[in-house]
């Protein structure tokens, strides 16, 4: 019996022993770009921190706090740390008046702050190379809390489920590249603290080199995010083009199908998608 | 991130689907047996009261479910649903599985003839010491296979523990994958529900063994 399960088990590990040899060896192998964005891009998009309708006040005191690690440079040095969201930060600190800020320390020191997040979205919220739970927003949100004097707790939700949770009450905002547009109404938004561009990804090779060229391709995108709904709503036309838009449940497997071929082009955001193909970009 | 980091990471996360896993077939089994009862009653309205749970949680998605009974005491009752996020979803796996395993176990009931009882009436026995001793040990015999099957589609079903943000083993999976952007993190997930499933078999089939007291 022993021996069975065994070899069962080696059995199981080659092929995973072959996916991870294949992928560090093609990084290797070659050098340049893999994958482009193309310079047509489908629009551009706020990320913002979200709060419940009619929380006001805490949108304010947040956002104050955000300006005034602004101020002190928090901000540009956490962002010195994720490359790919770098040249996306659009908070700059001429224009913002200190006075109204709120003081450091001058937060309720009982209170803690439910941080709501993906931890699917790299490099904004995602799980580390040490295993930990990190990311742009996570340590913004981190310097915020410490800015004011209150508690922080992580709650790393179903991204489907985030607005249960937070008219449920279990976390405080949604935090997380969460795009503003189109939502404008549906919560109390504290400060846009991040531009991001949506693009359209396609092997370096490909013979498509401009939007129109999408016609009778196949795209991909993955479910609830800003990529899919701008296909869904404003650049209806466009996607109207395509042979099929593939709605995936992650850019992960997205991304694997590009790879493989199975599909043309990835519409995803510029931060995300640079993630994405760092590794294979190398 | 290194192989031993993914590793340990997912470690944890298979600690928590182990915990949902356990808790939920320490509570769904004898759960199903007390609807099996309520299903085989007397009273007409105890038996459709029960076939309705039966048949909403059959026929409705398990994620569905977790949601309802997470959410639920919020949206109805505005309560403060703070720290009850574990016990949501044990509550949600148990009362679902245990309507499966009430009709796995009505299944095996049937099976007996009404001769035994008769036998078993003539010859003395109480009702409870009919079941105890003479029929329950025949249906335990008779369920055990499909018993099994429902055991190994629960240790597949805890990744739907995710969608109430509980950080399981696949749902550690798909983020390592997401900031790693491979695919191993779903081959070592491949891995552990395969053994996990192989360690189920194996002790099923043990028990199943030293049921087979006849042969």
């Amino acid at each position: 019996m022993k021996k069975k399960l065994a070899v069962m088990l080696a059995m199981l590990l080659i092929p995973a022993t072959i996916l991870g040899c294949g992928n560090s060896s093609k990084s290797e192998e070659k050098s340049g770009a893999k994958y482009v964005f193309l310079d047509e891009t489908l629009g551009v998009e706020s990320y913002a921190i979200g709060f419940r309708v009619g929380e006001e006040e805490l949108a304010e005191q947040v956002s104050g706090a955000v300006q005034a690690l602004v101020l002190d440079g928090t901000y540009e040095k956490i962002g010195e740390k994720y490359p790919d969201i770098k040249d996306y930060l659009c908070l700059k600190a001429d224009g913002i008046d200190e006075s109204k800020l709120p003081a450091k320390g001058s937060g309720d020191s009982s209170y803690t702050f439910k941080h709501g997040f993906d931890l699917d979205y790299p490099p904004y919220s995602y799980r580390q190379d040490d295993g930990t739970v990190g990311g742009f927003d996570v340590e913004l949100c981190q310097a915020v809390c410490e800015y004011l004097g209150w508690g922080y707790e992580a709650v790393p939700f179903n991204w489907d489920a985030k607005d249960m949770e937070l008219n449920a009450k279990s976390c405080d905002c949604i935090w997380s590249g969460f795009t503003k547009e189109g939502r404008e109404d549906d919560y109390t938004w504290g400060i846009t603290y991040s531009n991001n561009t949506q693009g359209i990804l396609v092997p370096a090779d490909s013979d498509i080199k401009t939007l129109a060229d999408l016609k009778g391709k196949i795209v991909g995108v993955q479910t609830a995010t800003s990529a899919y709904d701008m296909l869904e709503d404003s650049k209806k036309d466009l996607a109207d083009t395509f042979a099929e838009l593939k709605v995936y449940e992650t850019y992960t497997v997205a991304y694997n199908d590009l790879k493989a071929g199975a599909i043309d082009a990835i519409a995803i955001d510029m931060t995300a998608g640079s993630f994405l193909i760092a590794d294979d970009n190398k | 991130m290194s192989f031993s980091t993914m590793l340990s990471t997912m470690g944890e996360g298979m600690l928590r689907t182990c915990a949902i896993f356990f808790l939920t077939v320490l509570f769904s089994l004898p759960l199903g047996l007390v609807i099996m009862f309520l299903r085989r009653s007397r009273f007409f309205i105890v038996r459709t009261i029960t076939k309705l749970y039966i048949a909403i949680m059959r026929g409705t998605p398990l994620m569905l479910q977790l949601l309802m009974w997470y959410f639920g005491p919020y949206y109805l009752f505005g309560m403060n649903i703070r720290g009850y996020r574990f016990a949501a979803i044990i509550i949600g796996f148990s009362m679902n599985y245990a309507a499966y395993f009430a009709e796995i176990y009505r299944g095996g009931m049937e099976t007996i003839p009404q001769g035994q009882y008769e036998a078993a009436e003539v010859l003395g026995y109480s009702k409870a010491q009919t079941f105890f001793k003479i029929i329950l040990p025949q249906v335990v015999k008779a369920i055990l296979p499909s018993v099994t099957n429902e055991i190994i589609t629960l240790v597949k079903d805890t990744s739907l523990a995710f969608t109430l943000a509980y950080n399981e083993m696949f749902s550690l999976a798909k983020q390592i994958a997401a900031s790693q952007t491979s695919f191993v993190p779903f081959v070592v997930a491949g891995v552990f529900y395969f053994v996990a499933n192989y360690a189920v078999a194996f002790i099923m089939e043990r028990i199943e063994k030293r049921f087979d007291y006849y042969k």
